[in-house]
């Protein structure tokens, strides 16, 4: 089956399959894990789409208008603005309204995203399984300054990828087109040369031959990361500060820290673009607004703040049962799951024996230190390592967490007393803060009951990563997160379980190393049907679950307010935060 | 005087040496890697090298801190920037010369302070004087009570509660915010009036507490007494005599003070999203940004070191009993 027939049939498969409402955790249940164990929450439902879907305008928001300025307030400025350079969420989001990428993702009224063609005419076709794919360019897609975007932009925006002063980026195509060792392969366009795998037929056809199959490399290139650069205007690494626009928006100024302000880009057609609507004449964006300011402007709802939004701020924890359990600011609130699942890694060079890490499992008080966090708006009970944003996700709960979110000390006893391991010690790493000193209380007092000793060990907060991710560590448990960077489940579990990227400093916290999972993971990488491709990433959670190797905590939300004066805010749940692609001031 | 001034501004030299030293030494004793920071999510080895070797950080700190000082006086080149002496260095969080930060963010911090300053010199003064002169009757309790509650206020609980009050929800006063004098002279005191007014009410209390018991104090010395034995009337003795027997205090403590604000008010420019160099301290220790750290530091250090020795040169002028030793 060629790959845009598998594509079209997958596209069919995976909107059926995923829209299904699937059975977590959470809800609204002001933390009550009983009941919530009952509320289903709707996953996301990404799906491929087509050459169809790919066509511009973006689908139009009902009563919105065009014109006026939103001020978004945020705590921190973007720490880059060049594509090359973006790999935070927050930075992702701003740029979608000044940089364009190959693919992208439009969100459908019902919610769920669509994979389309941003700058291609579709999401792009291989017929080698994903070894090579092709994309072909738009009529009428421009720079702000009107020239056309062709091939050569988009095989120039990889090369320069290859620069040294390209630090902070993600690595995904560099890798696949060049080994592991990219920069040794290539030196970047600076000098004259060219990367001879990607070739430009004509201004319109883009093709790239990575070294090895990767059928989701389509996904892989909406992150922003891989948005177009021009080499007219290309200021090398002073592009961070002001990045030319291939999108509706320019940037006009950006003072560091202070403020970012954008206004139409003349040269940006509609027709062109699925994804963005671009409904606001301007941009003003502040920052240094911190959480509990920008959640009492929010609530207070004055003056120009009525047109106020933000990307980054969520809720302040103390305003949260406030915003929640007050109908005024109901239709001003956005709650969404992120791709971000909380894990607390168990150390498996330590714990070795399964039932001790399943007593860990089973003694665990999600229910406390959830609460502890923020409730149902921290997140919902997590029972897997894949988050329900990914494709192919699938509800399996091998111990029970939704039944006993608040643990199960007698279970936990039972098998650490089979396992002849009572009074095993538990060196527990946190962050020194005053909440996660709560929390590491509560987790004390469970494992306790369950018959672990327990050993807390504060850090702090700047030190505690760079602390946990060393190999010898000595701890035996330790809280982190993880989120997909795009929907797949090879960027949802491959950095986090592949045993070979076991490295100082690398992402494989609990240290697994499983010949039957590497493998598996390698075989799942390589299956070109979507839908074949998540079940095989679902199995793989599962065999993580049943080798018992860490604990799932929760699987992350957001809570955010914006003004009275906006309307189509929409939550993007590949980002976990807030879109600015919809909205319009009323 | 002149060498008083001499023999202090090379004793400052060498404690802001000392400062410097010290702050490398102890960004370097926290176990954190600042290039991971600026890494990708998924950073690669490489990736951390090509970050260490740009930022410096592929040298032991003693070796660092030579280059940093040397640059002052040679300047150097970073991510492409020139920076001509004297050099500050670069910060590779904001991508810009540490030097140019500084003064960007220097006007609004002194803004702050000025303005403050004003309101809280003149209202705490005159209310510690009127104090002073009605000692014991209603005005002195009023000002002792309203003093005491002040003093007790915290930035942090009555910047919040004066932000709700005066910009979120009633719209009276226009949110904090900082437009440079020379663009807009009324925009620039409108931007900044509702941190004044919190910074004075807290403020002022010292004030007036201080210019109250140092009048009140010059008031039972005995060449007040004597004066007012001659004859001469209240106004006169309280004005010409215990006036300026208490500014000496005043002036000192004042000196101190300004210098401890202009250094860097933290709180204050964070409660109000005031881009300061006290918010700028607290970014560069956030971000582990070496070079803006020691640069906000040596900026701190510098105004409080200055505002000593001149506390020190006006209060000789003020008092003529003080030699310059």
């Amino acid at each position: 089956m060629s790959s845009r027939k598998t594509r079209l049939a997958a596209a069919i498969l995976v909107a059926g399959a995923l829209t299904v409402t699937t059975a977590c955790s959470s809800g609204h249940s002001n933390g009550d894990g009983a009941s919530a164990s009952k509320a289903p929450v709707k996953t996301t439902a990404i799906s491929v789409g087509t050459a169809e879907d790919s066509k511009g305008p973006a689908a139009q928001e009902p009563n919105a208008k065009k014109g006026g300025t939103v001020n978004m307030i945020d705590r921190d400025d973007f720490s880059h603005l060049d594509p090359g350079q973006i790999y935070l969420n927050y930075n992702s989001e701003v740029s979608l309204l000044f940089t364009r990428q190959l693919t992208g993702y439009k969100t459908m009224p019902d919610g769920s995203q669509k994979l389309v063609g941003d700058l291609a005419t579709d999401t792009g076709t291989t017929t080698d399984g994903g070894k090579t794919w092709k994309f072909t360019l738009k009529d009428g897609v421009k720079w702000q300054d009107g020239t056309p975007i062709t091939s050569a932009d988009v095989k120039y925006s990889i090369e320069r990828l290859y620069a040294t002063f390209i630090k902070s980026g993600p690595t995904y195509i560099q890798s696949w087109l060049s080994g592991a060792d990219y920069r040794t392969a290539y030196e970047g366009p600076y000098n004259g040369k060219q990367l001879d795998a990607v070739q430009t037929p004509d201004d319109k056809t883009v093709v790239i031959a990575f070294q090895d199959i990767h059928p989701d490399a389509n996904f892989t290139l909406a992150m922003t990361g891989y948005g177009v650069v021009p080499q007219a205007h290309d200021t090398k690494e002073e592009y961070d500060k002001k990045p030319f626009s291939s999108g509706p928006y320019q940037i006009t100024e950006h003072v560091t820290d202070r403020s970012l302000d954008l206004e139409r880009n003349p040269n940006w057609d509609p027709a062109t673009d699925p994804i963005r609507n671009a409904y606001p004449d301007k941009w003003h964006m502040t920052f240094g607004v911190q959480l509990q300011q920008s959640t009492e402007r929010f609530m207070a709802d004055n003056g120009e703040d009525k047109t106020a939004f933000t990307f980054h701020n969520t809720v302040d924890p103390k305003y949260i049962d406030e915003v929640k359990g007050n109908d005024k600011y109901k239709s001003r609130t956005l709650e969404g799951l992120t791709p971000y699942v909380d894990y607390y890694y168990i150390n498996n060079d330590r714990i070795k024996d399964k039932r001790v890490r399943e007593a860990l499992i089973r003694a665990f008080p999600h229910k406390q230190t959830r609460q502890l966090q923020g409730g149902t708006s921290y997140g919902d009970y997590a029972t897997s390592y894949m988050s329900p944003t990914v494709l192919g996700y699938e509800s399996y709960d091998a111990y029970g967490i939704l039944k006993k979110p608040e643990g199960d000390p007698e279970a936990a006893k039972k098998l650490l007393t089979e396992a002849n391991a009572l009074g095993t010690t538990i060196v527990y790493p946190y962050n020194n803060t005053p909440i996660q000193q709560k929390v590491t209380e509560a987790i004390r007092d469970a494992l306790e009951k369950a018959g672990f000793k327990f050993v807390p060990k504060p850090l702090d907060a700047k030190t505690y990563y760079d602390t946990v991710a060393l190999l010898d560590n000595g701890a035996d448990l330790y809280w982190g997160g993880w989120g997909a960077d795009w929907p797949t489940g090879y960027t949802s579990l491959q950095q986090v379980w592949d045993g070979r990227v076991i490295a100082d400093g690398g992402q494989n916290l609990a240290h697994v190393n499983n010949p039957e999972i590497n493998s598996a993971i390698d075989a799942a990488a390589k299956i070109a049907d979507p839908v074949a491709q998540g079940k095989a990433w679902a199995a793989i959670d599962k065999q993580l679950q049943d080798n018992a190797y860490s604990i799932p905590d929760v699987y992350q939300r957001s809570l955010s307010l914006y003004g009275s004066g906006l309307g189509g805010v929409k939550f993007d749940s590949l980002a976990g935060l807030q879109s600015p692609l919809n909205i319009y001031v009323k | 005087m002149l060498r008083f001034l001499v023999r202090r501004t090379l004793g400052a030299l060498v404690i802001l040496l000392i400062v410097s030293m010290i702050t490398y030494a102890l960004f370097f004793a926290i176990p954190a890697d600042p290039a991971r920071l600026y890494c990708g999510k998924v950073c690669t080895p490489e990736n951390l090298a090509l970050i260490k070797h740009d930022m410096g950080f592929d040298h032991a700190w003693p070796v660092q801190y030579w280059n940093w000082l040397s640059t002052i006086f040679t300047g150097g080149t970073f991510n492409g920037v020139h920076c001509g002496a004297p050099c500050f260095g670069y910060s590779f969080d904001k991508k810009e010369l540490v030097g140019g930060i500084l003064l960007d963010r220097f006007p609004t911090t002194l803004s702050l302070t000025v303005g403050s300053a004003v309101v809280f010199l003149v209202i705490g003064i005159g209310t510690g004087m009127l104090a002073a002169h009605k000692q014991g009757k209603a005005a002195d309790k009023i000002a002792s009570s309203f003093s005491l509650l002040a003093s007790s206020m915290q930035i942090y609980v009555a910047g919040p509660l004066a932000l709700w009050a005066l910009c979120y929800s009633t719209d009276l006063l226009e949110l904090p915010t900082y437009v440079p004098f020379t663009q807009d002279p009324l925009g620039w005191a409108g931007g900044l009036l509702v941190p004044w007014i919190v910074l004075s009410l807290i403020w002022t209390a010292n004030y007036t507490r201080m210019t109250r018991s140092s009048m009140v104090e010059q008031l039972s010395e005995d060449y007040v007494r004597t004066a007012r034995a001659k004859g001469m009337s209240g106004t006169s003795v309280f004005m010409r005599y215990a006036w300026r027997g208490a500014m000496g205090t005043i002036v000192t403590v004042f000196g101190i003070d300004l210098g401890v604000l202009l250094g860097g008010a933290i709180i204050t420019e964070t409660t109000f999203s005031l881009h300061g160099l006290g918010e700028l301290a607290i970014h560069s220790f956030r971000d582990s940004d070496l070079s803006l750290l020691v640069g906000v530091t040596v900026v701190a250090a510098t105004l409080i070191v200055f505002f000593n020795i001149v506390v020190d040169a006006a209060y000789a002028l003020i008092d003529p009993r003080i030699r310059l030793a």
